[in-house]
């Protein structure tokens, strides 16, 4: 079948696997923020929504103010002020999370078209200079070796950050006190209550880290990768987000590991030109490939065991 | 009075009219507070919330038109957007009272427009007794089918199905494209949609399909609400009675309450998960066999972008899942996909607008809004509230026990 | 409790009724002023290329209407008529935006689009009176088949003209050596695989092929016509296997081909319109003057001169062509020999000698 034989070929190439690497961090970033939320117990589905709003603030401040780090900067403030609406509905009003994930990717879809509408008329937004982009970096020495140094030290600064993120994540979430803390709320909110801890705290804190983790990947999509903002430019990778952060059980570098997968999914899918198959199912790959990940390799899914269960006090 | 001895007594059922209003005024109190705070965002961004909700009221009841948009015609728009919606929102709804979330519906309802298609275009000769019933059947029976994939999948791996119902609508998209751009289901001719369904496969329009005769001053081919209507409401109905009076319906209700407690009271867990997907499903794949068989005749390239199954979410929680309140939430929903439209030339505002409304609505109902705002109220004496009455969350993995609220009783 | 529903439904359905009956009005025209009405594709009005295009032609011939206050846009009252847009956002929309416009009575109904063909030959049968227009395609019934209507002008575009001027370009300089690595490949980032994309793309790899036998040609979709950055992944891919010269046909998406062409330090092609100013990379932009083919069916209109049926576009009619835009890299205008052999192609394709086929060639 040729077509294998097209993404074998491709698969030896340098040029794939950095593109992977590339894509798959912007898979990581929402992925991250999920693992934190859910960890603390409040059930996100949101991220589409939150980088969604991320990207078109991030546009928006970076052609007025010429300057690709305040606007990620604010692209991360406008993901944190969504996540911000679902802890409240979701911890305040201790309304079905799951509900409210989704009313926040539809109602971030609706506000950014009708904000192009209010702000630019029937135009469009406008494209950002290549100067005032979210910079590639390419590591000096380093990115001179053969095949690796194209791979990981020829990236996006964000991708950078995001490997970082993901480290720290990690470390943070399962080597410090702070960690165990946000763990015990996500797993016995009564006991960490009685124990002193404050749920509602560090619920409100996981949910809006996660929202800024969105938003900057709202902005390294837009400004990082594109150059502007077109309506529902997410595509759908919040929710690739959601499983990756399912398929790794919750934790940093399972996430990880999933988005690899799922960037390499789009990744095949850019080099249709040289694939003899039919560029549509070379999108499909991502999407199937979660399934059957889901299905038949991960085994049961555990999530923390108050995810999803408003806290009461009181109540057991 | 003493030390406490309390006598119980049974409360006095409160008469008709005062239960309904009670039961109305939670999703009625939220698409207020959403078309509020709707109004707010336009007031403002700088433009005329009044104009604004003019261009909705015109496009979807056909009420307060300027522009000499004709009311009938808006109207017959308004109930062809909400057909689909209907049997979209029951596909959700269903599994909601298992304490399952069908965020899959737009996918089911994919494979049901190409199964409906390829039927509909394949055996075009058979008559139309026989054609038509094929063609939705097999629409159903492909949306069933795209369904219990992911039933399957949560009953025998546990797989999360908010995630494997979204995989499965991307997949069922690209589906439809590879059918329709160069592939089997393309005509020769490189036109990025099907061949068009035989007649006999068509679901008849109200009004004749001649553009002679005019009715409301216009040809009467323009009114394209059709038949599908019927099947809708008998969707809703069949629904109704399966949940309540059928011993499956038992078990998914109490399925939704607590997996623990269900499988005390001897209810097989994996069997009716699996079944409740595959009747979802096939409620989906319905709606888009009739959208086919009703509306569009063929399957173009608007399918891949069709947005029907997530607005069913909203419209299953609107309805509070009952049947009669999904097909009030859809005709209300219709009708603002048909307003946004009036509502985008004439006001010149973004047909968006209709997202952010609906994405209030949802935050209104899923917080109960209306509750915390009338528990400020001193004097109204009720109680302090528990969880909102919404969908059971991720009920299967961890036991959420809020149910959604009887029929006609008050959320509690 | 089920009766009051029942109640309720039948208040609602008696209001509906009456409703209905009271407000059955019809347009109120009592200015004599032409009315024409645009409804875009799904691209949006911000593609640089395509709806843009069609965009500018009413706006060149409006003196009011909204098309006046989209922003961009100058409306100077060429033809004096009252010019509307309405942008589709999904294909549902096209017959409730054609019916619309119709319904109120409008003079001339612009759709512009090839996806729009069987619902404006809905549409236009059912208004006879009202003239319809369609860009890149036929008002035809379910089987895209012309319904050949008397009311019904097709406005239709020899792409593939357009297409191969560039693809000669871009394999003139492979030959001669002028290109940035020489490596004898190029690429096409096409949107989705519809006859216009294809008609470009089609003439672009025959012109190629016929300057520079050895060129290699890639040809990819993004499958999107409005999110930059797939047409960048793939150009991006085409750019990793060396392709040279980028043919963007992907609409507002393809904006992301030429910007990773300018990433790239390779050049590439623009579209539709002159987008010169979308990168520094665009030496030039294979042409399709849709506002000049909108102009011309609201003057018919106007000076009632309508001709029903194929009104087409070509170089014939200078509605086709290309156009040089930026300099070469080290800052050189486009080499006056290779922009005679172009221009000989295309008086060729002009007078019949030479003709670039409408399908992508199987090689």
């Amino acid at each position: 079948m040729t077509a294998i034989g097209d993404i074998l070929h491709l698969l030896v190439t340098a040029n794939l696997w950095q593109s992977v690497l590339a894509l798959s961090a912007l898979l990581l970033l929402p992925a991250l923020g999920g693992v934190i939320s859910e960890r603390s117990g409040v059930v996100n589905i949101a991220m589409e929504g939150m980088m969604l709003t991320g990207a078109f603030f991030a546009v928006y401040a970076d052609l007025h103010l010429h300057n690709p780090w305040l606007a990620a900067l604010l692209a991360m403030l406008a993901g944190a002020l969504m996540a911000l609406i679902h802890a409240v509905v979701s911890i305040r009003f201790r309304a079905d999370q799951i509900v409210s994930g989704i009313a926040i990717n539809i109602f971030a879809a609706g506000l950014t078209v009708f904000l192009i509408g209010r702000l630019y008329g029937l135009q469009d937004v406008g494209h950002i200079q290549n100067s005032e982009a979210l910079p590639q970096i390419v590591i000096p020495g380093l990115s001179s070796i053969p095949f690796i140094g194209q791979v990981l030290f020829n990236q996006n600064v964000i991708v950078y950050v995001a490997l970082i993120i993901l480290v720290l994540t990690h470390v943070v979430l399962f080597r410090t006190r702070l960690g165990l803390r946000v763990r015990s709320v996500g797993e016995h909110p009564q006991a960490a209550d009685t124990a002193g801890i404050n749920v509602f705290r560090l619920r409100y804190g996981a949910v809006i880290i996660s929202g800024i983790l969105s938003g900057l990947a709202g902005a390294y999509l837009a400004i990082g990768i594109s150059n502007t903002f077109v309506p529902n430019m997410t595509d759908g990778r919040g929710y690739i987000a959601l499983a990756a952060m399912i398929f790794g059980k919750w934790t940093p570098f399972g996430a990880f590991i999933a988005c690899l997968i799922f960037g390499l999914g789009e990744a095949i899918y850019y080099n249709n030109s040289i694939i003899h198959a039919s560029p549509y199912l070379l999108s499909a790959l991502p999407y199937i490939l979660t399934l059957v990940v889901i299905a038949g390799l991960v085994g049961r899914s555990i999530p923390p065991a108050a995810d999803g269960l408003p806290y009461v006090p009181g109540e057991e | 009075m003493g030390t406490g001895a309390v006598v119980a007594r049974p409360r006095p059922r409160l008469p008709g009219i005062v239960r309904l209003a009670r039961g109305l005024a939670m999703p009625v109190g939220s698409v207020l507070f959403a078309f509020v705070a709707g109004g707010v965002i336009v007031f403002v961004t700088g433009a005329n919330p009044l104009g604004a909700y003019q261009g909705l009221l015109c496009g979807g009841a056909g009420l307060a038109c300027a522009q000499g948009e004709n009311s009938a015609l808006q109207i017959s728009n308004s109930l062809v957007y909400a057909i689909p919606l209907v049997m979209c929102g029951v596909a959700v709804a269903l599994p909601f009272r298992a304490g399952l979330f069908n965020i899959g519906a737009e996918g089911q309802l994919l494979a049901g427009t190409i199964t409906a298609t390829a039927i509909g275009v394949h055996f075009a000769a058979w008559p139309a007794v026989i054609l038509l019933p094929v063609v939705l059947v097999g629409g159903a029976v492909a949306g069933a089918l795209w369904a219990g994939i992911a039933g399957v999948l949560k009953a025998t791996t546990g797989a999360h199905e908010v995630v494997t119902t979204i995989m499965l609508n991307y997949a069922a998209q690209w589906l439809l494209r590879f059918l329709i751009i160069g592939g089997p289901l393309q005509p020769p001719g490189e036109f990025s949609a099907s061949a068009p369904i035989g007649g006999n496969a068509r679901l008849p329009t109200f009004l004749p399909n001649d553009s002679s005769v005019i009715v409301f001053g216009l040809p009467a081919t323009v009114y394209r609400v059709h038949t599908g209507l019927i099947i809708a409401v008998l969707a809703a109905a069949v629904f109704a009675i399966l949940l309540w009076r059928t011993s499956l319906g038992y078990e998914i209700r109490a399925l939704g309450q607590s997996q623990k407690a269900a499988r005390y009271a001897g209810v097989s867990v994996r069997r009716t998960v699996i079944v409740t997907m595959l009747i979802a499903g096939a409620f989906a794949g319905l709606a888009g066999a009739a959208q086919i068989a009703g509306v569009d005749h063929q399957m173009t390239d608007k399918y891949f972008s069709d947005t029907t199954g997530f607005d069913a979410i909203a419209v299953a929680l609107l309805g509070l899942g009952s049947a009669v309140g999904i097909v009030l939430a859809a005709l209300l929903f219709g009708a603002l996909h048909s307003g946004g439209a009036v509502m985008q030339s004439d006001a010149g505002i973004s047909s968006n607008l209709v997202l952010v409304l609906q994405a209030l609505i949802l935050f209104s109902i899923a917080a109960n809004f209306l509750g915390a705002i009338l528990r400020q109220i001193p004097g109204l004496g009720r109680r302090p509230s528990a969880p909102a009455p919404t969908a059971p969350g991720a009920a299967l993995v961890t036991e959420a026990s809020t149910a959604l609220p009887e029929e006609g009783e008050p959320a509690t | 409790m089920v009766r009051w529903v029942r109640v309720l439904g039948l208040v609602v359905v008696a209001v509906v009724f009456v409703a209905a009956c009271g407000s059955t009005s019809s347009a109120t025209n009592t200015t004599p002023k032409i009315k024409v009405g645009l409804v875009t594709d799904t691209g949006g009005l911000n593609d640089k290329s395509f709806n843009h295009l069609a965009a500018l032609g009413l706006a060149k011939a409006a003196s009011t209407g909204t098309i006046c206050s989209v922003g961009g846009l100058q409306c100077s009252g060429g033809l004096s008529v009252q010019g509307d847009v309405v942008e589709s956002k999904t294909g549902d929309e096209y017959v409730p935006n054609l019916t619309n416009f119709a319904t109120k009575g409008y003079d001339l109904v612009i759709g512009n689009g090839f996806l729009m063909q069987p619902a404006i030959g809905t549409v236009a049968k059912e208004f006879p009176n009202v003239k319809f227009a369609i860009v890149d395609g036929y008002c035809s019934d379910a089987n895209f088949n012309d319904l050949k209507l008397s009311n019904c002008m097709d406005l239709l575009f020899k792409e593939q003209e357009s297409g191969a001027l560039v693809g000669a370009i871009a394999g003139l300089l492979e030959k001669a050596k002028k290109a940035p690595k020489n490596t004898n490949v190029i690429g096409a980032v096409g949107g989705i695989s519809i006859p216009p994309v294809n008609h470009y793309i089609a003439g672009y790899k025959w012109a190629a092929e016929l300057e520079d036998p050895g060129v290699k040609v890639l040809v990819g979709y993004s499958n999107d016509f409005n999110a930059t950055d797939k047409c960048k992944g793939v150009a991006n891919s085409q750019i990793g296997q060396g392709a040279e010269f980028i043919f963007q046909v992907a609409g507002g998406c393809g904006l992301g081909a030429l910007q990773a062409a300018g990433q790239a330090k390779v050049y590439s092609f623009g579209v539709d319109a002159d987008q010169k100013d979308a990168d520094a990379s665009v030496i030039a932009s294979a042409l399709k003057k849709v506002d000049v083919a909108v102009y011309d069916a609201i003057q018919a209109v106007v000076k009632s001169s309508f001709q029903a049926g194929e009104n087409r576009f070509s170089l014939q009619n200078d509605a086709t062509g290309y156009q040089i835009d930026n300099p070469l890299s080290d800052g050189s205008q486009l080499p006056s020999d290779i922009k005679a052999a172009v221009d000989k192609l295309a008086a060729d394709i002009k007078s019949g000698a030479q003709t670039p086929p409408a399908d992508i060639p199987t090689t």
